[in-house]
């Protein structure tokens, strides 16, 4: 039977993309990854779309490539995987594309994030977890390394000792932890948890979206930058959003202290 | 000089600036911030000042830009570029390179570029009622002054990216816990701890503090072997300062070291 990998669904600017191979707990096939960049590269073209949602069926968020299928790609021509070639041509430029996706990415994690899972549930603007969710950077425990911006993301959200521990020891850290680690935003109960960040995430969607694009990307290029140049980067970036119409709502809103109506302009 | 939007005093090598306009929280007019980038220049350049304490005046350390102030709309202030060229990134750039410790002593809300200005220092301590706002993205800004280097070096890249997204106020306690200051004390300790705190610099090891404040400025963009060597031509320098021989010294006469700052 064909399967639809990833549900896409867009309701009043967020689009809510659905990891949709739960007897798989969600585990990414080539499949899948295509359709997830394909949502992503609607997302950017899309005005109309202004937050993205991201989570998964059943009990699971994403159990990381499926080893069993897809997931590790074709072999090269001495016989082995060629995983190289597979991170090149499908996680990487997914992983690429939500970062660098002009809108925020909400992550709602409802169950085990693992390996790449795990990876992907951090390349999210925000990440809400569910209290039973795990994060779980497995790579070790079959030979490999953090991958899908792992060995990035970790050091810049818990720190060097942090990460270096879980990469080599490959912990599984429970969402409780991953929040007082500040490796996600936010735990919240499992039966609110879609409540919750449907909530943020169409609150987000009736932010100030120039706003939002500006702080990625400036926390994109934060990691690198010096502080000289990232000042003269929130120069330059604050200087076109002075001259915007959320910008005029804004200060317009602050000062007669009612609440700000953002267009997205 | 004389200020008229703050207040700048000295004492034994411990400069205080006090932000000083209570009535609007202390938000940074056009007025304020031109006297604020004098104010470092001139700490910058004077000898005798060892140490900087920051703090506002009244219920709150500093409440971001003043987004009333009638000098806004003419001029410089209308295009936020140029506000930020001009005045506030020379501020910021003038915290970080100062030789000095800057300490802040945050007595309230520390919002928008406030917040920065706490970020920016060395030390921050707040008084347990502060708070902290990134409130740029209220009004459809991102943070600056600075703040989006700060965040994620202080909080990580996942908090920094909801702070500067969801603006939520953040309790000075939960600062603390982040790693976003370095201490909260009572209210009413505030001033006598950062006092204490600001002066026992003050009268520390100068050349030192000057020299760690640039590792750490340096340390973020440097790899390991590359830090290694900074540390080398600076303790190379340190070890021939006159503060370095009297501190071996009182520590081996096993008495209180009196540094010079020489």
């Amino acid at each position: 039977m064909e399967e639809t990998p990833v549900l896409a669904a867009l309701d009043g600017g967020v689009l809510t993309l659905t990891l949709n191979r739960p007897q798989r707990l969600n585990a990414m096939s080539q499949p899948l990854i295509a359709a997830l960049k394909e949502q992503i590269a609607r997302a950017a073209g899309d005005g109309a779309i202004r937050a993205v949602l991201l989570t998964g069926t059943g009990r699971g968020f994403c159990a990381g490539a499926d080893l069993a299928g897809t997931g590790t790609g074709a072999m090269g021509p001495d016989g082995k995987p060629d995983l190289g070639a597979v991170m090149e041509t499908h996680y990487n430029p997914l992983i690429r594309a939500i970062r660098e996706l002009p809108k925020p990415v909400i992550g709602a994690i409802n169950g085990v994030a693992a390996g790449g899972g795990a990876n992907l549930a951090l390349s999210c603007d925000i990440v809400l977890a569910a209290r039973s969710a795990r994060f779980d950077q497995a790579f070790v425990r079959i030979s490999l390394m953090p991958d899908l911006g792992g060995t990035w993301f970790l050091p810049h959200t818990v720190g060097d000792a942090r990460a270096r521990a879980l990469a080599m020891l490959g912990t599984s850290v429970p969402a409780e932890e991953a929040e007082r680690m500040g490796m996600v935003w936010q735990v919240i109960d499992d039966d609110r948890l879609m409540d919750e960040a449907k909530k943020l995430a169409t609150k987000m969607a009736a932010g100030p979206t120039l706003s939002y694009a500006a702080i990625k990307q400036a926390m994109n290029r934060a990691g690198t930058n010096t502080l000289d140049q990232q000042l003269d980067l929130e120069r330059d970036s604050q200087r076109a959003l002075g001259k915007s119409a959320d910008f005029k709502e804004g200060v317009g809103a602050f000062l007669a202290k009612r609440a700000a109506t953002f267009t997205g302009r | 000089m004389a200020y008229e939007n703050i207040l700048l005093a000295r004492d034994n090598g411990l400069a205080t600036i006090t932000l000083n306009a209570p009535d609007r929280l202390n938000a940074v007019s056009r007025k304020m911030i031109a006297e604020i980038k004098q104010c470092w220049e001139e700490l910058a350049a004077d000898t005798s000042v060892r140490c900087v304490l920051l703090t506002g005046a009244g219920r709150g350390f500093c409440a971001g830009a003043d987004l009333a102030d009638p000098d806004r709309a003419a001029g410089a202030m209308a295009d936020s570029g140029a506000a930020l060229e001009q005045f506030f990134n020379p501020v910021i750039r003038a915290m970080r390179a100062i030789p000095k410790p800057v300490v802040s002593a945050v007595n309230g809300v520390a919002a928008g570029v406030g917040m920065s200005f706490a970020l920016a220092s060395d030390i921050a301590i707040a008084g347990k009622s502060a708070s902290f706002l990134q409130a740029f993205a209220r009004i459809g800004l991102l943070p600056d002054g600075g703040s989006t280097w700060f965040l994620p070096r202080l909080v990580g890249d996942q908090r920094a990216r909801a702070l500067a997204m969801l603006a939520p106020q953040v309790t000075a306690e939960q600062a603390r816990q982040w790693g976003l200051i370095w201490d909260v004390v009572d209210d009413a300790a505030l001033m006598p701890t950062a006092i204490e705190i600001a002066r026992k610099l003050a009268e520390g090891p100068t050349l030192a503090l000057a020299r760690i404040k640039d590792a750490l400025n340096r340390s973020t963009g440097n790899d390991l072997a590359q830090q290694l060597d900074v540390e080398r031509d600076a303790q190379r320098v340190l070890g021939k300062t006159d503060d370095f021989k009297e501190g071996v010294a009182a520590f081996l006469a096993k008495r209180k070291a009196q540094f010079k700052g020489k």
